[in-house]
């Protein structure tokens, strides 16, 4: 079930960017709201996944799932620049802090 | 470049509540706490109306972990091992390199 909470809390904070995306091209009320509760959702999960697995690897994965997801929606849903250095970099990022957030 | 000076401020105020929401004990630490997060949040809205909004996270969340596992090693006294300076270098190199390949007026919001 843990694991089931930590994808959820992944996934929430994936569409919260999606939602800071929205809310930057439609600059209205329900994007703000829909932002806050999806990043509320997210932390809440993340926090009932915490309670059973380990700190530093429910981060790590929490942290993979949303950031990698949020660059992959804004290159697929706001048409983001995608060329290859810039794909490079983020994986670049998303792998430091992973291995970071695992080895703390 | 001002727009990525904000993304460093909000990563800022993202490791004192990261901080905070380990070490907080009096109510004045826990208003700081959520005072900072309000902050970062408010900050990285307003950056990603012109840079894009995929990327002003990956780099706050990026900048958010260089500034939490430095200030564990400085100001709390976790072990500094050669593979964390290692990853500190590679997601610094991440962050300069996905600065480099953005161009400055791509954001998510504005006329499209």
């Amino acid at each position: 079930m843990a694991w089931i909470y930590l994808i959820l809390a992944g996934l929430f904070e994936m569409v919260s960017v999606g939602f800071m995306g929205r809310l930057q091209q439609r600059k209205d009320i329900l994007s703000f709201v829909l932002l806050i509760v999806g990043f509320s959702a997210s932390f809440f999960f993340l926090s009932l996944a915490m309670k059973v697995l380990p700190m530093g690897l429910a981060y790590a994965i929490w942290t993979g799932i949303g950031a990698a997801g949020g660059a992959i929606l804004g290159i697929v849903l706001f048409k983001e620049p995608k060329n290859a250095l810039r794909i490079t970099a983020i994986t670049l990022i998303i792998g430091s802090v992973i291995a970071l957030k695992l080895i703390s | 470049m001002k727009y990525w000076l904000l993304v460093v401020l909000a990563a800022v105020f993202e490791v004192g509540w990261v901080i905070g929401l380990k070490h907080a004990a009096t109510p004045l630490e826990w208003f700081g706490t959520v005072i900072a997060i309000i902050v970062s949040f408010g900050i990285l809205i307003y950056a990603s109306g012109v840079l894009p909004v995929g990327t002003v996270y990956a780099v706050f969340v990026g900048l958010g972990t260089f500034g939490t596992v430095i200030s564990d090693m400085v100001l709390f006294g976790s072990p500094v091992e050669p593979l964390k300076i290692l990853f500190i270098f590679t997601l610094l190199a991440g962050v300069i390199m996905l600065k480099l390949a953005t161009p400055d007026d791509s954001g998510t919001g504005g006329e499209q």
